[in-house]
């Protein structure tokens, strides 16, 4: 475990993204939200809490992810295609300590986006009286710790083929992958002899969506997570990142740069 | 399914922010987007890019509003394969069968009995706005009203957010929701003078009944005029707007018979029978008038509401709101 | 004198996307000893960059052994003793100069005042103190090259490993740059560098290795080269031949003869031949020979 290693890696993500403005983007966002909140105020409508929280919840988890996978995707690739691993790999550091470093600042980009995004779509649903409720809290952990798991997943992908192809195959997952899991269960119910091989692909997909409280936390009178299941939320969170480090590790460790 | 809502979803606040004029777009920009040849359609929000876009919002709301009956449920129907193999749906409860009918339907989230993968299909169904919903009911209607407002701000040209928007406010039952929703639908005609659906609803509203009194005579000329709208243009009409045509058709008929006015009661038959040929109603009431005795086996479920004993009766006695845990 | 580094038998192999291997370094052997400053010569594709990739570890050898200070190459206990310049300098284009080398610093370990201080005084030696706060993405490439040097001296490395060196630098940049290197050595540091610019290798190298085609082809001490490549020349008049002594004489226009040797003892015995047979000597000049014409030469030969 080299912190400092990682703590300087991670700063440089963080800065680079910073002044890329990609945060921006999440900023003119969240503006625009509240600029539509506050008109449709002025127009008078009433009775849209629901409405308002779905939309905050639907954008937030989107845009988090947009930024998590497109942060997370050209870590390794941009370091190759601008030369600039090589000046990093001549430090005495280890190629899964560079991976760490950057998937730390990666995180920490996302998580920053996501943040600042929830903070002006709390504005927004103010303006609507939406009444704070602490399911909201669980929900912006578990999706603070799913977006670990997007992260690690693109960074993964990204290492084994081009980074547009691990952005797309990232999004198709991310945002697919309830749909997909359900679909399986679909499938196999109709058909019971193809059971153990749906379980299989179930059991390699990122499960982003168990990390979806939005659901919760936008309808009226749905009670709070178990503990035990934000308990298992960590958990898979960290297993699932913990396994895809490892890919990524397995590929590049020996890649020829 | 999220990414296509969200896309949507982003467009109904960024449309908002433009409101409803869409009058300085010329037709010429599209004018093969004009679904229908009705002159109402002609400053359609689709006749621009921008308009395209609230009218999938507009659809967007239109949809989520069954999300908000469930609770944040989310249902489908069966697959074909599903109702050969037995698979049986949730259905709604016994009070709300005949108003709902969700024997189809089932949860999006597969239910522990049919889920392979064991703890992670739990942790899905704690997370996610899930619950069994075998025999459910559902929450008041009167909550999505907003939503409708919104739909129709936003592509005032969307005919369903005027009439259903309309219907859930008729739920009050009272002198109240008769003039929100007339007013409401006023409204609609206002942007659509010539849809055969909101003036038959507007229809529907004087037909319903208040205090033991339905208003025939008021109600008379919207039917005749959506009627007359429909004949015009009948190579023209919509899927929706020939269902709505024949109940309208429905409607004028039983009118008609309430108001006394047999020879016009024929007429409107005959008419609706030229378009409608294999309509059972139609076909029974065009018996009546010719002194057949209809068999008690034959009638099917009244065309208008039924006087009730007690219309007084709160809405929420009827249709409890769902609190799930 | 202990090596500093020592390359025994490399074979580095690429493969292509096609899936076809490429040999880029075949067999190659070689030492470099502590505070040399050793030049590593070979055209275009002879396998110089990758027998440099293989010493920091970015590339996998085929076979072989390659050893820095005794360690295994592209360790981090090796790389902990070696300051690397790419051979296209690229720092990140959103950061700073002071923030680049803050990183590269944390990463070979250094923190607080003391990587700061040193910070300042490289940027200072590489003469870009004051753009230190410039975005890296407003510099020239000549100022970004000077980065690079200066992230290479961090923690004052005990080998420099520099990838085409002065590229990108100004004829007064290249001159700072070689009093700097030179300081370095005599600081202890080794050097050992890739070059075209053979100017600049006859300037700063003790020693030169030439690689063709991912293989040796010899190893020259530059002075020795020096004093092999001088030419001597004697001009006279008299009709005297210098068969047996040289083949390279030739008749100048206004009737006097020059003859070129490659030795002096040549020079020696064609002067006592024309005293000897009358001939009247009207010049002898001793001259450097040129060591383009040694690379090319040589290259062509080991084709």
């Amino acid at each position: 475990m080299n912190f400092s290693a990682y703590r300087a890696l991670a700063r440089c993500v963080v800065l680079e993204s910073l002044r890329r403005k990609d945060l921006w983007v999440v900023a003119i966002l969240g503006f625009v939200i509240l600029l539509a909140s506050s008109t449709l105020g002025f127009f008078g409508f009433s009775g849209l809490e629901i409405f308002a929280k779905d939309m905050a919840v639907t954008v937030l988890g989107m845009f988090s992810t947009i930024i998590a996978v497109l942060t997370s995707s050209r870590l390794v690739p941009d370091e190759i295609k601008n030369r600039t691993l090589y000046p990093l790999l001549a430090r005495p550091i280890s190629r899964l300590d560079l991976l760490v470093g950057k998937l730390i600042g990666a995180v920490i980009v996302t998580w920053i986006s996501f943040l600042l995004l929830a903070a002006l779509t709390a504005v927004a649903l103010m303006i609507f009286h939406v009444k704070f409720e602490l399911i909201m809290v669980q929900y912006l952990v578990a999706k603070m710790l799913g977006l670990v798991v997007v992260c690690s997943f693109a960074m993964m992908l990204s290492t084994y083929m081009t980074p547009s192809a691990a952005a797309t195959m990232s999004f198709i997952f991310a945002f697919g992958s309830p749909m997909i899991g359900r679909g399986l269960v679909m499938a196999s119910a109709e058909n019971p002899a193809i059971k153990p091989v749906c379980a299989a692909i179930n059991s390699l997909l990122p499960q982003t969506g168990l990390f979806d409280l939005g659901g919760r936390a936008v309808y009226i009178g749905w009670s709070m997570v178990p503990v035990w299941v934000m308990g298992f939320l960590l958990a898979y969170g960290i297993a699932y990142s913990g396994a895809a480090l490892a890919l990524s590790w397995a590929k590049f460790r020996r890649q020829a740069v | 399914m999220k990414v296509a809502s969200v896309v949507v979803g982003g467009t109904v606040l960024a449309a908002a922010l433009v409101g409803s004029n869409t009058g300085s777009i010329k037709e010429s920009v599209n004018p093969a987007i004009k679904p229908v040849g009705l002159e109402a359609q002609d400053s359609h929000a689709a006749a621009s890019l921008l308009g395209q876009f609230r009218t999938s919002a507009s659809s967007w709301l239109f949809l989520h509003a069954d999300l908000y009956l469930h609770n944040g449920v989310e249902m489908r129907p069966l697959t074909d394969a599903e109702i050969r193999n037995g698979r049986k749906g949730v259905g709604s409860n016994p009070n709300e069968a005949k108003i709902h009918d969700d024997s189809k339907i089932v949860t999006v989230i597969p239910s522990e009995k049919i889920d392979f993968r064991g703890i992670f299909g739990d942790v899905e169904r704690a997370t996610t706005s899930y619950k069994d919903m075998t025999g459910h009911s559902h929450n008041t209607p009167r909550d999505s009203l907003p939503l409708f407002r919104l739909m129709t701000f936003l592509d005032p040209q969307f005919v369903p957010g005027w009439t259903t928007g309309a219907n859930i406010m008729l739920w009050e039952k009272d002198r109240e929701g008769f003039r929100k929703a007339l007013t409401y639908l006023n409204e609609g005609l206002q942007h659509n003078p010539k849809s055969i659906d909101i003036l038959s609803q507007i229809a529907f509203c004087h037909l319903k009944e208040f205090g033991g009194k339905r208003d025939f005579a008021q109600a008379l000329p919207f039917l005749k005029q959506a009627s007359a709208i429909a004949h015009e243009n009948w190579t023209r009409l919509s899927d929706d707007e020939i269902a709505a045509t024949k109940t309208n058709y429905q409607r004028l008929v039983v009118t008609l018979r309430e108001l006394g006015k047999p020879e016009e009661e024929r007429l409107a038959v005959m008419e609706g029978l030229d378009h409608f040929p294999d309509d059972v109603p139609l076909g029974r009431m065009l018996r009546e008038l010719n002194g057949e005795v209809i068999p008690e086996a034959e009638l099917s479920p009244p065309l208008i509401i039924k006087p009730k004993t007690d219309s007084s009766e709160p809405e929420e006695t009827q249709k409890p709101k769902i609190r799930f845990i | 004198m202990s090596s500093a580094i020592e390359v025994k038998d490399l074979y580095v192999q690429y493969k292509t996307k096609k899936g076809e291997k490429l040999d880029a370094v075949q067999g190659l052997t070689f030492e470099v000893k502590k505070g040399e400053i050793v030049g590593f010569l070979g055209p275009n594709g002879a396998g110089k960059s990758s027998t440099l990739k293989a010493l920091m570890g970015f590339v996998e050898a085929k076979s072989g052994e390659a050893l820095v200070f005794g360690e295994t190459a592209g360790t981090p206990e090796a790389r902990k003793r070696i300051g690397y310049l790419p051979e296209v300098a690229m720092y990140y284009p959103f950061l700073t100069p002071m923030e680049t080398l803050t990183m590269y610093g944390e990463l070979q370990g250094m923190r607080g005042r003391l990587l700061r201080n040193e910070i300042e005084d490289l940027l200072e030696v590489v003469g870009i103190a004051h753009a230190k706060n410039k975005l890296n993405r407003s510099m020239s490439k000549g100022m970004l090259q000077r980065v690079g040097i200066a992230q290479s001296l961090l923690g004052n490395p005990e080998l420099l490993v520099l990838d085409e060196v002065t590229s990108g630098l100004d004829p007064v940049g290249r001159k700072e740059l070689r009093n700097l290197l030179k300081s370095r050595q005599e600081q202890g540091t080794t050097l050992f560098f890739s070059s075209h610019e053979l100017a600049e290798v006859d300037m700063l190298c003790d020693r030169i290795l030439l690689i063709h085609k991912g293989k040796f082809v010899e190893e020259r001490d530059m002075s020795e080269l020096k004093a092999t490549l001088r030419n001597f020349y004697v001009t006279y008049r008299g009709d005297v031949s210098m068969l047996g002594l040289t083949e390279a004489w030739n008749e100048n226009h206004d009737g006097s003869k020059t003859a070129r040797f490659e030795a002096k003892v040549g020079l020696v015995q064609a002067i006592t031949r024309l005293q000897d047979k009358g001939g009247q000597i009207l010049d002898v000049v001793s001259q450097e020979g040129s060591l383009e014409d040694y690379f090319i030469d040589t290259v062509e030969a080991a084709a």
